[in-house]
């Protein structure tokens, strides 16, 4: 089976350094950030810029978005985590993890990667030392450290995403293995070994059942999170990719995977008959493939890309 | 009395009362800087390390000898304050400062520095790491002395650790602040290795080497210095090398013999391109140089060119 997928239009400007990360939001806007240190805010429909920070020094690294799309976590490649209101375009926050933190009974590496939980009141953040820490995501006290979950190795945590439904929080590492905690309970419910290679790159099926992750093997992998405890979890993978796949995206109604590569394609994959579907060569690595949340109605659905030459590209699915 | 000693001499002396080599170093340091002279004005020098290739220099000493240098073997770079003059013979068209011993020495078995696709006679320079005092005077030397048409290029690992041994040569090191004048050569550039060119020279990501916690705490400290010491560029290689998490030693374009190609957006120059039909090169390395070389030394006259025209205008 295939399916296409057509380019739809670019952003109306491109970022001046590779795009690095990029989420479309609930209310239609796509949030983009980059090498060169901008974070911006496009219309989906358009392509037009809607709102922008002014960039800072150094890039971005990590950005995460609320389910509501009104605010927006980021961090920079030195540690500095901020809110971002993206309704009206204000700072909301800010949080300098590189800093001494006088009341901390232990310090923590510099923050790498960060996701908001769905109901926009904490966040997770990881780093250096594969510790999560579980901040507060509010303007008064942002970035303020409320509990730790740690997997009790010192791995460079990559990657992190919250389960759909808040209860569970995944963490990457950057030799492969993936940690499972149960939030609530601070539990480890599983690690995850069926990759030895970086992982850039979690995704969760809206239904919280599967954990995807991307990696520099290749590969992508589907985890079944419903059996806890259970070693392995492994389900499937999808391989084709002739290099690192740098990020996945599931598709709303559960179908479809996305999957940006340094090996400059995005892949477009059946999750029930995992394999790819749809190849798109691009000239340029792509860092970040995300959906679109709501789910189409006329076919396929549609997805946005961004990748080394810093421009976001749409891509939508032909209608059947 | 005369007779210079090393400080690892100075050391030996008493080694009860001084305790550590560093502790000597450190009082060598700050004497000068107090008395602001420099090391060799008190009559103390390190032992050698830095080489140089390259027939086209030769290093006259205070006592009379003559120190000349071979195309395809090193010579020790000696103490600057040993040095009466240095003479440049004027087919020399570029100085290639490296940052490791084991490339230096592939360099001088390639004849690098008389090699005929090269523009011209060259010379090869190595510290062995972080250099010394004697190899950082040298290029500290030839940078002022040599018309700028001859271009001053380093090549250095794509990591922290090969930028910064890349910004001691061109901007100075902390601990010697007050002898910056002489010891630095601002105009050096970068030629390579560079973290974004990897993949347009068909090396394998998987050949990349992952960074440690090391190299990661000493990319984010370089990136936290002033503009005035961490050039724009630099700072984009750092954030690409930090974000894929890995860095490329010199030795990896040894290792891909196949074509070697540069990326049309490669910074400072326009695209060239290498293709090698049958036999695979003796060494990739020179192959990787010389089409880099013969950019930065054709800007170079360039730049001569428009400097002659513009003075012609003048008068």
């Amino acid at each position: 089976m295939s399916l296409q997928f057509l380019h739809s239009h670019d952003s109306a400007e491109s970022h001046s350094d590779a795009i690095w990360s990029s989420q479309w939001t609930s209310r239609d806007t796509v949030v983009s950030i980059s090498a060169d240190g901008a974070i911006i805010q496009w219309d989906a429909n358009s392509g037009q810029q809607i709102n922008a920070l002014p960039p800072h020094t150094l890039g971005l690294v990590s950005l995460s978005v609320s389910e509501a799309g009104d605010r927006a976590v980021y961090n920079t490649i030195e540690g500095l985590t901020q809110l971002w209101d993206l309704t009206n375009g204000s700072v909301l926050g800010s949080h300098e993890s590189f800093a001494r933190d006088p009341a901390a009974t232990h310090q923590t590496e510099p923050v790498w990667a960060v996701s908001l939980h769905p109901n926009g009141r904490t966040y997770a953040s990881t780093g250096g030392d594969g510790d999560i820490s579980i901040r507060s995501a509010a303007p008064a006290d942002f970035g303020t450290r409320a509990r730790q979950l740690s997997p009790g190795k010192s791995k460079f945590g990559m990657s992190l995403a919250h389960s759909p439904d808040g209860s569970k929080i995944a963490m990457s590492s950057e030799t492969g293995q993936l940690y499972l905690f149960d939030i609530e309970s601070a539990q480890l419910l599983n690690t995850y070994t069926s990759h030895a290679m970086c992982v850039r790159s979690l995704a969760w099926s809206p239904d919280g059942q599967l954990l995807i992750s991307a990696s520099d093997d290749k590969r992508i992998i589907m985890h079944d999170v419903r059996n806890p405890g259970k070693g392995g979890g492994a389900v499937a993978s999808l391989t084709g990719h002739s290099s690192w796949v740098l990020s996945a995206s599931v598709s709303p109604d559960a179908k479809l995977v996305a999957s940006g590569s340094a090996d400059k394609t995005i892949k477009v994959w059946d999750l029930s008959a995992r394999s790819a579907v749809s190849t798109i060569q691009e000239a340029n690595e792509i860092w970040t493939v995300s959906w679109r949340p709501k789910p189409s109605t006329t076919g396929p659905g549609t997805f946005v890309s961004g990748g080394e030459d810093g421009i976001v590209r749409w891509w939508r699915g032909a209608g059947m | 009395m005369n007779i210079p000693m090393t400080k690892r001499d100075i050391f030996y002396k008493d080694v009860h009362l001084f305790k550590a080599q560093s502790v000597v170093d450190d009082l060598v340091d700050d004497l000068a800087a107090t008395l602001d002279v420099s090391r060799g004005d008190l009559n103390i020098r390190a032992s050698p390390k830095g080489l140089f290739c390259g027939s086209g220099l030769s290093i006259h000493m205070k006592r009379g000898s003559i120190v000349h240098g071979a195309d395809s073997e090193g010579t020790l770079i000696p103490a600057g304050v040993d040095i009466s003059h240095v003479e440049v013979s004027e087919t020399v068209s570029w100085v290639l400062i490296v940052e490791k011993e084991a490339v230096f020495q592939t360099l001088c078995r390639a004849n690098l520095a008389s090699h005929s696709s090269c523009p011209g006679p060259g010379l090869v320079i190595t510290g062995k790491g972080y250099p010394d005092l004697a190899t950082r005077e040298l290029v500290g030397h030839l940078s002022v002395t040599l018309p700028t048409s001859i271009p001053l290029l380093a090549l250095v690992d794509a990591d922290a650790f090969g930028l910064d041994i890349l910004s001691v040569y061109k901007f100075g090191s902390q601990s010697l602040a007050h002898e910056r004048n002489r010891t630095t050569a601002p105009r050096i550039i970068w030629l390579g290795l560079w973290a974004s060119e990897l993949s347009s020279l068909s090396i394998d990501r998987d050949d990349l080497i992952p960074l440690t916690e090391h190299d990661h705490k000493k990319a984010l400290l370089m990136l936290k210095r002033d503009n005035t010491m961490m050039p724009t560029q630099w700072k984009k290689e750092i954030s690409y090398m930090l974000h894929t998490r890995r860095k490329a030693e010199i030795e990896i374009i040894s290792s891909t013999p196949s074509k070697i190609a540069l990326h049309p957006d490669a910074p400072h120059h326009p695209a060239v391109q290498i293709y090698f039909a049958g036999d695979p090169p003796k060494y990739p390395l020179v192959e990787y140089l010389i089409p880099k070389l013969k950019l930065f030394c054709a800007h170079g006259q360039k730049m001569k060119r428009v400097d002659e025209i513009s003075k012609s205008h003048h008068n």
